[in-house]
């Protein structure tokens, strides 16, 4: 899958680059508002992440090029200006999602999943993964065709974490991810602790395989 | 005002005390004075009537044998005078003298101040003495009048600078008070420059200069403040990006050993401080900006039903009980993005600055919402709303959040009061 990534920092787009590389994802990068046209004209992406603050150009004239070509890439904004207008404008003029900077890649790595899943499967959104059957849409898992029942936050840990194949993700993302922005306010995370430990209880108890492992001190990581 | 008086009452002090003084001063001397012309008056008067006596008696030649006679009569008939032959028929001198007598009127004793004179004259070659005697008004009547028409004039002194104190206090110092009143109305925040009317008197009008100047600068150092606390959290923002993104990617290395995570985790608590304080920095910014302009009808009760739920992990983490009452639909008329940062930090600060096990009351009632969470130690009330002013150990602690509610509540003129009570720390919003 192609992400193309709009972006005039040159370390944080070779960080998402990097990042993204595991997977079987292809990034390509544009530092500038005319690179940027000129690869959105011929080349064909699964999803854009586009910073709105580029050199040369006002991003969201891109979300117009894209509209008025009707080009269907989905599309993230990145933002250092975490202004609501902004968001607004930006999911007005067709954008699929916000991140406001900084963010960890782990939350971006999720999103993008989210959007690709989301352009490429209309109705039926199911991820498939071994054992493990899930419906986005219907927000049901099924384990060796065993429905198994997990709160709102254990479910979205879950997906999370399937966005995040092999990385290790912090405690700290992981909180963010569940309660938002607000999540740094506080330094004591252990809730994550106890949801993780919930849903590792109950896909171990349907019989699933251990995917999910606990790094010591530091975060977890879906290993397959 | 406590102990403060105002300007011309001071003056007005000084004055009467002054008048007082002068005019106590000036009894002794008006006495001295009228006393003075008094005497010398009627020395010249009994010295007038012995001259006419005088003068008279030569014209008439009076036989010797009726002089005892004449004398007896005239001394009957003339109670101001009296004419006596004197010793040893010789020449005296002229004598002035007073005197004071007791006379009685009626039944009544009374002390009368006569002025005499004593002079020599002559009928038919033998010497006489002839005394003259007027009434003078006793000392203590004078004075008495005297002292009457001054504390008179003295009232009438005072009178008139009460009332030319009010006149003038009202003319002269109107400019004054009008500068007073537009200074007081100022506020830095509002990027409103003050003019002041024009003043017909030069130290107002130069007064009135100055504090323009003053206040032109003032609102110059608080743009440049404000641009550059902006401007360095919009340069910070990309760094700070930049090396989160790299501690995301150090996370990932097959080859980091468990020292090296627990270092890397070390890092990352610092960092989303940093973050945090830039992010509220840039916050409390757009607000002063007045920026998140677009007012909608809120309800209150909803947006903290979200902030609970949003802050519900945290909340069961500390085992906190929270009670919130009242849940009838409260609306308010403002910009919901502020609104839920308003709530969100105070529901934030309350969980924080609780204890394990502790407790959160909300209710709303009379356009009042308020926080209620057990604490041991009450807050500094004077610098609790001032950015950066609570130093607090605690990494996560941007020491903006209080001063974004404040900013946030004086955009629409809500009051934020803080109080601690019965080991309850209380914020209380009234819209």
């Amino acid at each position: 899958m192609k992400i193309l990534i709009i972006e005039d920092e040159k370390e944080l787009a070779l960080d998402i680059a990097q990042y993204m590389s595991g997977e079987n994802y292809l990034c390509e990068i544009a530092a500038t508002y005319d690179q940027a046209l000129d690869k959105i004209r011929f080349y064909n992406y699964d999803c854009i992440l586009l910073d709105l603050m580029l050199p040369g150009g006002d991003g969201l004239k891109i979300l117009d090029f894209l509209k008025d070509e009707n080009k269907s890439e989905g599309v993230i904004i990145l933002s250092a200006k975490n202004s609501l207008e902004d968001k607004i404008k930006g999911l007005q003029l067709g954008a699929d999602d916000y991140l406001a900077k900084p963010f960890h890649h782990s939350e971006l790595a999720a999103r993008i999943h989210s959007v690709i899943r989301r352009k490429q499967f209309d109705n039926s959104n199911t991820i498939v993964l071994n054992e493990l059957r899930i419906d986005l849409l219907a927000k049901t898992v099924h384990i060796h065709d065993t429905i198994i029942t997990l709160t709102k936050k254990e479910f979205d840990l879950l997906i999370f974490f399937i966005g995040n194949k092999n990385k290790v993700i912090s405690k700290s993302a992981l909180a963010e991810h569940l309660s938002g922005d607000i999540a740094d306010m506080f330094d004591n995370h252990d809730f994550v602790y106890a949801h993780v430990k919930n849903l590792k209880r109950k896909l171990l108890e349907a019989n699933c395989d251990h995917y999910l492992k606990t790094i010591y001190g530091t975060g977890y990581k879906w290993e397959i | 005002m406590g102990n403060m008086s105002k300007l011309l009452n001071k003056p007005f002090k000084a004055f009467t005390l002054y008048a007082l003084l002068t005019l106590i001063g000036s009894i002794p001397v008006y006495y001295y004075v009228v006393d003075y012309i008094w005497i010398k008056e009627l020395d010249e008067h009994n010295q007038i009537i012995k001259d006419r006596i005088d003068e008279r008696l030569q014209t008439v030649s009076i036989e010797k044998q009726k002089m005892d006679t004449i004398l007896k009569f005239w001394n009957i008939m003339q109670p101001g005078t009296t004419l006596v032959p004197s010793e040893n028929n010789t020449l005296i001198r002229d004598s002035i003298y007073t005197v004071i007598r007791e006379n009685k009127h009626g039944n009544i004793l009374e002390k009368d101040r006569f002025r005499g004179l004593v002079a020599p004259v002559s009928i038919a070659g033998k010497h006489y003495r002839l005394t003259v005697e007027t009434n003078v008004e006793e000392t203590d009547e004078t004075l008495l009048a005297i002292a009457l028409v001054t504390f008179v004039f003295f009232s009438l002194l005072v009178i008139g600078f009460i009332v030319l104190n009010k006149k003038i206090a009202k003319g002269i110092w109107r400019p004054f008070q009008n500068t007073l009143t537009q200074l007081k109305a100022f506020d830095l925040t509002k990027h409103k420059n003050i003019q002041f009317e024009k003043s017909d008197i030069a130290e107002f009008e130069e007064l009135n200069e100055e504090l323009e100047k003053l206040i032109a600068k003032n609102i110059t150092a608080y743009h440049l403040q404000k641009t550059f606390i902006e401007n360095a959290s919009h340069e910070l923002q990309t760094p700070l990006a930049v090396l989160k993104s790299k501690t995301d990617l150090l996370l990932q290395n097959k080859d980091i050993t468990s020292e090296q995570l627990l270092i890397l985790n070390a890092i990352n608590v610092p960092l989303s401080r940093v973050s945090r304080i830039n992010k509220n920095l840039l916050l409390l910014a757009k607000i002063e900006n007045q920026q998140f302009e677009d007012i909608e009808t809120v309800n209150i009760t909803a947006i903290l039903d979200e902030s609970i739920e949003m802050l519900a992990d945290y909340i069961t983490d500390k085992n906190i009980a929270l009670h919130f009452q009242n849940k009838a639909s409260v609306l308010i008329s403002c910009n919901k993005s502020l609104l839920e940062i308003l709530i969100n930090n105070l529901l934030t600060n309350a969980i924080r600055h609780n204890s394990t096990n502790g407790s959160i009351t909300i209710t709303i009632e009379d356009g009042k919402l308020t926080f209620s969470n057990s604490g041991n130690n009450p807050l500094r009330q004077n610098t609790l709303f001032q950015r950066f002013s609570v130093s607090s150990s605690a990494t996560t602690n941007s020491g903006l959040g209080l001063a974004i509610v404040k900013e946030i509540c004086n955009r629409y003129h809500w009051q934020i009061v803080y109080s601690f009570e019965k080991n309850k720390h209380l914020f209380s919003v009234t819209f």
